[in-house]
């Protein structure tokens, strides 16, 4: 078996809330598989967030090792972890995050823009090929004020997926929607994790969108409960 | 991209972004206004000056018989004329005026002023610039029309006055006076003349201004007609603003030739008397001077009114950019999670900095250009419709009637640029603090 395209180990990340240190992850050890289509489950403030950042290389771990890709991430420069953010991942964010002056496509088209490589044509075939897959090719010229909660959601996907990363993070990606819409959006993510061969680390609180998962994470306290394979990091600890 | 969202984040913010635009347009527009002022003084001014007592180089200079008493003229005249007349870069003519200083008598007043010997067959500007006074412009029940002629100052006798001096002296045109002058020994000649022509007032200038045919003034002071009061050199119009050059060339030129120059004094030569004076030499020496300098007890008007300008500007601009900067600020909180949406998708920090600055810059030159096109169309404006300038000291230092207000593309230039600049600086700070947010921070702020 191939190397995960994730490994945490021992990851320890502190916050520093006035004078006391807020202790978010507590030693978390974790391998995710290229081509998972992964859910992190917790309680609130168990730290899935924390983890989904760690992972999404917008924040580093305090102690411990977080390696996405082959790559160390606790030693990398801004810029660094900014250009493996753009190329390597995608992220979907709880309340959607797009750009409001820019149209559905231009949102989509953003980050292709941002590696700068891609010619015109290329960008535009992409674009509209990924807006077609989310099922938002009428709406294409709008702007994402126009937009019901379902459909901003899917802009973001195909925002994520333009660039064809390695790995998609998603932070409680159906929390603002209805159930029955958050359920589309889901089936829409494991779909394209079967399609496409792209990772997908989401986290959740629901129940019904966690069991589209083929892989459970649960943690509580900063520390894996389960690891979805039968380990739990305490374990691991007294073991 | 860049560019699509900082337009339309700016139309999105359509009242911030009209209130700004409003603040920085303003400003431009009032600095283009202040400066096509100060330039339109400046027109007014030269063209006073190099058309009543300078040319926009002079040759002059001063003679002594003894070392204790001073003439200001040039003995030999001719061949000085050819030097200049052959030699000066940028050369467009030169003329010769004969220099004096007395009083016109009147049978109810008399004045004291300098006294300018024409030729008017050599004069270019004088006639055309010199703009005749209507009889009620200088006279109480005075007729609504002009008398006189200036061309009259070709023949022997003939004089023309300013409207001030005409009221003094309660005389109109037709008139006789008198001329009384004191020639070099003390001794005291006069002649009789008759006023040919009354003209407008050109500042307080005119006030000392009288001109008088040039061989009855050489005679009123027995002088030989080889010598003369100034011989003023005219530019080019493409060697305006290059006097003080053509100047010192003209000094290299002349010294080689074996004249004796004076040190440069930017003054009239009128304050040099004492100087020249206290001084022990004797024989011509030569002095040059800019039209600038002819008229330097003037300069001041220029410089107040630069001062008040850059004081004025100075403390608009600092509020401004306290207002843009906090604008900025603003706008970066407003968008923090933007911020950080965009930094996580991938946009480095200076991509953000370029973003928050191209919104402002664009901002500035929208409203720099809408400003200063305001400001450029108001003062051609004011200056077409020929404004009058009814305080009596006001139009004494614009040495005009009418507001004159010039407006000239490198000064708009430079407003646009400048004030697009600050604007930008003002950004600069925000603009940096949004680039540096970390994208986690940026992502999990509220709302
Ligand atoms: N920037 C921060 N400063 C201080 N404490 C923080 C910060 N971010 C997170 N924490 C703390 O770390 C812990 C884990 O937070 P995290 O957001 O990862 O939890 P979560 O599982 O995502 O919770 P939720 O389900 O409410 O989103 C919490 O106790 C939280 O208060
Ligand atoms: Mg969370």
């Amino acid at each position: 078996m191939s190397a995960p395209i994730v490994q945490l180990s021992n990851v320890v990340k502190e916050y520093p809330l006035g004078h006391v240190t807020v202790t978010a992850l507590d030693g978390v050890s974790l391998d995710i598989d290229a081509g998972d289509f992964i859910t992190i489950a917790g309680p609130s403030g168990s730290g899935k967030t924390t983890i989904l950042n760690m992972i999404g290389c917008v924040d580093v771990p305090t102690r411990g090792e977080v390696v996405v890709d082959g790559q160390p991430t606790r030693t990398l420069s801004d810029r660094a972890l900014t250009s493996l953010r753009l190329h390597k991942l995608g992220f979907i964010f709880q309340s959607f995050n797009l750009i409001p002056v820019l149209s559905v496509a231009q949102n989509v088209e953003f980050p292709l823009l941002l590696q700068g490589h891609i010619g015109a044509a290329e960008r535009k075939k992409r674009v509209a090929e990924m807006v077609e897959k989310v099922g938002l090719t009428p709406q294409s010229g709008q702007r994402p004020s126009e937009l019901s909660g379902g459909q901003r959601q899917r802009v973001a996907i195909a925002r994520a997926l333009v660039t064809r990363p390695r790995i998609v993070m998603a932070d409680e990606p159906t929390a603002n929607l209805d159930s029955v819409t958050g359920q589309n959006i889901i089936e829409l993510m494991r779909h394209l994790n079967e399609t496409e061969q792209t990772t997908f680390i989401f986290s959740t609180h629901d129940p019904k969108v966690m069991a589209h998962a083929k892989r459970i994470v649960r943690i509580k306290d900063g520390k894996v409960e389960d690891d979805g394979r039968g380990n739990a990091s305490n374990n691991q600890a007294a073991a | 991209m860049y560019f699509t969202i900082a337009v339309r984040n700016l139309l999105q913010a359509k009242r911030r972004t009209l209130l700004l635009s409003l603040a920085i347009g303003a400003v431009t527009m009032l600095l283009v206004l202040l400066q096509s002022l100060s330039q339109g003084l400046n027109e007014t001014m030269i063209q006073a000056a190099t058309t009543l007592s300078a040319g926009h180089v002079n040759v002059a200079g001063f003679f002594k018989s003894k070392p204790s008493d001073a003439s200001p003229i040039l003995s030999d005249a001719p061949p000085l004329r050819a030097i200049l007349e052959k030699e000066t870069p940028g050369l467009d003519y030169v003329i010769d005026r004969a220099r004096g200083w007395g009083k016109i008598i009147s049978d109810s007043g008399s004045v004291q002023s300098g006294l300018t010997g024409v030729n008017l067959a050599e004069e270019r500007t004088l006639t055309k610039i010199v703009q005749m006074a209507r009889e009620n412009e200088y006279r109480d029940n005075g007729r609504d029309q002009v008398l006189g002629d200036i061309n009259k100052l070709a023949e022997p006798g003939q004089l023309m006055l300013f409207a001030a001096q005409a009221r003094k002296l309660n005389v109109t045109v037709g008139d006789q006076v008198t001329i009384s002058i004191e020639t070099i020994d003390g001794q005291t000649n006069t002649m009789s003349g008759t006023v040919c022509a009354i003209a407008r007032d050109i500042g307080f200038m005119s006030g000392w201004s009288v001109f008088l045919n040039r061989s009855s003034l050489k005679s009123l002071y027995e002088q030989a007609d080889t010598s003369t009061g100034a011989l003023m050199v005219y530019l080019k119009p493409g060697y305006r603003g290059r006097e003080k050059e053509v100047m010192d060339s003209l000094r290299g030129i002349l010294e080689s030739k074996g004249y004796t120059m004076m040190d440069h004094d930017p003054n009239p030569f009128w304050m040099k008397f004492d100087k020249v004076l206290a001084e022990d030499w004797i024989g011509q020496q030569i002095d040059l001077t800019t039209w600038e300098d002819e008229v330097s007890f003037l300069k001041w008007v220029l410089v107040a009114l630069d001062s008040i300008t850059f004081f004025l500007i100075a403390v608009l601009t600092f509020v401004i950019a306290v207002g843009i900067m906090n604008t900025v600020l603003m706008s970066v909180r407003e968008r923090t999670r933007e911020i950080g949406t965009v930094r996580a998708i991938g946009l480095s920090q200076s991509g953000v900095l370029t973003m928050f600055l191209l919104e402002s810059l664009l901002l500035g030159l929208f409203a720099t250009a809408l400003g200063s096109a305001l400001g450029a169309s108001i003062a051609w404006l004011i200056d077409s419709s020929k404004v009058a300038i009814t305080d009596d000291a006001i139009k004494t230092f614009v040495m005009s009637d009418t507001l004159h207000l010039s407006v000239l593309p490198q000064h708009v230039i430079t407003a646009i640029i400048a004030f697009t600049f600050i604007t930008g600086l003002s950004a600069l700070w925000p603009a940096l603090r949004a680039s540096r947010m970390q994208p986690v921070t940026a992502m999990s702020s509220a709302t």
